[in-house]
């Protein structure tokens, strides 16, 4: 790998990542963030990249460009007027102190790693080695992080799923929408047994 | 290679056509004498970019007339037939009108975001050709993770599409947006789960990897995985917006979706990538699941990459055949269809994959006994799945007229059915809750 498109790789990346990480900052504007946000992501991915870490970079755009941005995307677009409004809050100076702390934190261990160079040449296979150690060294961490994640997507459904205000009957007919046709028995929307129905159904908020 | 032992003499000469890597690189060889490797890798990129738009840009042209032709033959119509012949300047008269058309602007449109959009869509629509294998070594990039580049590149054109619709400052658009983003990140589980099945079987994550699996054990993999190529080729549809699952750009219900306020050129440079993208998908699909530019031997007497395009034109057909025949699901179906019978399907192959890989590698059962025993269970399995989901699915249309939406009572049509069926012996439809 020769040194002058190596530097330039590298210098463009962090141009990239650190631009956009700071129009996040600047921008007044939920939606222009996200995409300034995308963009510092993108220049991360590429960093990856000169670091000869193909699988990273390649999980890092699939996720974080693909999913998470999207995400973020929807909880904005699901917010009322927060799209319009970036500005300071109450919690900017608790939420100034935790990004403080995340980022010494984060210096604190950049600087106490003994890093070594990343060897030159083509790249190698790394899904392998990367999901061998999943499986063999780290096996609890991983299997932590899945019952999480589970948990997680769980908690979600349950949320999602709590019952309207409008009645039992109208949770009836959106439960019916929610499971679909084939696993609700028609009888059960017709005739509500408003009896069975738990009584607190209605005063959730 | 294998594939091109036929005419040794010929063999890595620049006019040997079966494999046209073979002039790129002998340029890349040529400068290497002379100058750093960082211009070789910039002209290799080039080249390879060069190459695809080569091929992208006139067969677009030609796929639109195709595209066009077909669905009129579908649906008992001449098609185009009026510039040119047989209509085949159509294509270039459209574009000239898209290129000379007034390109307007809503004025309360987020500017830089709404001009984006045209632009940036194209990124990922010509990245993912980077990883398409046209031959043994006829690939721009052959990445050790091609699949999840496939995936990850693909992933991103949803954001591109949030921003068209959102900047446009219209409901239609923000809902077509809305609605391409739910259903893509939906379609991505199983579209990811069919591609782990091969990932899982074949053992890497090459896509020319891939090829060369089915190529080495002389069976191609829509043979042993049925059941993933069709629920590939359903989510390649719906992430393409293609008719069946074309509910992002309902012209009926939400005037064109996330393009809506894009006139001219800009939204012909949208309908060039949609275009683009189903070809592509198309070769991804020849790919994977038909082996791609191996066939049984006949790539050691015809180019490669003729192999792989007859089969992506007829993947293509297929593509345009569903279009043309299949009326659109409604968002709900669609949603339904992926996250109730795609994804446990899928999911259920995974595991599949999983045990008769072990079998095959752990177990060290022989290939040859053992492909064509799995080949039959899974084809078997894939049949009792399809079989199960119409059974289970079938009910629901004809429980339909019970079904009441926001309501507490019974209303209207239902009580008519009722009424009906409590006259005559046997009820015509079948009516819930008596």
């Amino acid at each position: 790998m020769s040194d002058f498109g190596f530097h330039l790789a590298f210098w463009a990346l962090a141009a990239m990542t650190l631009g956009g990480a700071s129009m996040i900052l600047i921008s007044r504007n939920l939606i222009h963030a996200v995409i300034w946000l995308v963009m510092s992501m993108l220049g991360i991915a590429g960093l990856y990249l000169t670091l000869s870490a193909d699988f990273i970079a390649v999980v890092q755009v699939l996720i974080y460009v693909g999913a998470i941005s999207v995400l973020m995307l929807f909880a904005i677009m699901l917010t009322p007027r927060a799209e319009r409004d970036n500005s300071q809050t109450k919690i900017s100076a608790p939420a100034g102190l935790v990004v403080l702390l995340v980022m010494i934190a984060t210096m604190w261990v950049a600087v106490d790693t003994d890093w070594g160079p990343v060897r030159d040449g083509a790249l190698t296979e790394q899904a392998r080695l990367i999901g061998e150690s999943l499986i063999k060294h780290y096996i609890l961490p991983f299997e932590i992080g899945a019952v999480l994640l589970t948990a997680a997507l769980v908690g979600a459904i349950a949320l999602a799923r709590q019952d309207d205000e409008d009645g039992p009957v109208h949770a009836a007919s959106l439960q019916a929408e929610l499971d679909g046709e084939t696993s609700i028995d028609p009888a059960d929307v017709i005739d509500p047994p408003l009896a069975s129905e738990p009584s607190d159904g209605g005063t959730t908020s | 290679m294998s594939g091109l032992s036929g005419f040794s003499s010929v063999l890595g000469a620049w006019y040997d056509f079966r494999d046209l890597n073979n002039l790129q690189r002998l340029i890349t060889e040529w400068i290497a004498e002379w100058g750093p490797d960082w211009i070789a890798s910039i002209v290799t990129g080039v080249l390879g970019a060069l190459a695809v738009l080569g091929v992208i840009g006139p067969t677009l042209l030609i796929l639109i007339w195709v595209e066009r032709k077909v669905i009129a033959r579908f649906q008992q119509r001449y098609g185009p037939n009026r510039v040119g012949p047989k209509g085949l300047l159509q294509p270039v008269a459209d574009a000239v009108k898209l290129i000379l058309k007034e390109q307007l602007a809503p004025r309360s449109a987020d500017k830089l975001l709404f001009f984006l959009p045209p632009v940036l869509i194209f990124v990922p629509g010509i990245l993912i050709w980077g990883v398409l294998p046209f031959g043994p070594r006829m690939s721009v990039a052959d990445l050790n993770v091609g699949v999840l580049f496939l995936l990850a590149v693909s992933g991103t054109a949803v954001l591109v599409l949030f921003m068209a619709g959102w900047s446009s400052n219209n409901k239609y658009a923000l809902f077509g947006a809305m609605r391409a983003v739910a259903m893509s990140i939906s379609y991505e589980v199983p579209m990811v789960l069919a591609l782990l099945t091969l990932v899982v079987f074949s053992g890497t994550m090459s896509v020319n990897g891939i090829v060369e699996w089915q190529q080495q054990e002389d069976v191609i993999f829509i043979l042993l995985f049925p059941l993933s190529a069709v629920a590939f080729f359903f989510a390649a549809s719906a992430e393409l917006n293609r008719t069946p699952a074309d509910i992002s750009e309902a012209e009926s219900e939400i005037v064109a979706g996330y393009h809506t306020e894009y006139s001219g050129m800009r939204f012909g440079l949208f309908y060039a990538v949609e275009l683009g993208n189903t070809l592509v998908v198309s070769g991804f699909i020849a790919t994977f699941f038909l082996g791609g530019w191996w066939l049984w031997g006949l790539d050691q007497w015809v180019p490669s990459w003729i192999i792989l395009l007859a089969k992506t034109g007829a993947v293509y057909f297929l593509l345009i055949w569903t279009r043309g025949t299949l009326p659109r699901l409604r968002v709900d179906q669609l949603m339904g269809f992926c996250w109730k019978a795609l994804v446990p399907a899928t999911l259920l192959f995974v595991v599949v994959a999983f045990v008769e890989r072990t079998l095959l590698i752990s177990e060290g059962w022989d290939t040859t006994v053992a492909l064509p025993i799995m080949a039959v269970f899974n084809i078997a399995l894939t049949l009792g799945a399809i079989m199960l989901f119409a059974r289970v699915s079938r009910p629901a249309a004809l429980r339909r007229p019970a079904r009441i939406r926001m309501a507490g009572a019974e209303i209207g049509g239902l009580r008519a059915a009722r009424q009906i069926a409590s006259r005559t012996e046997e009820p015509q439809f079948q009516v819930g809750g008596d």
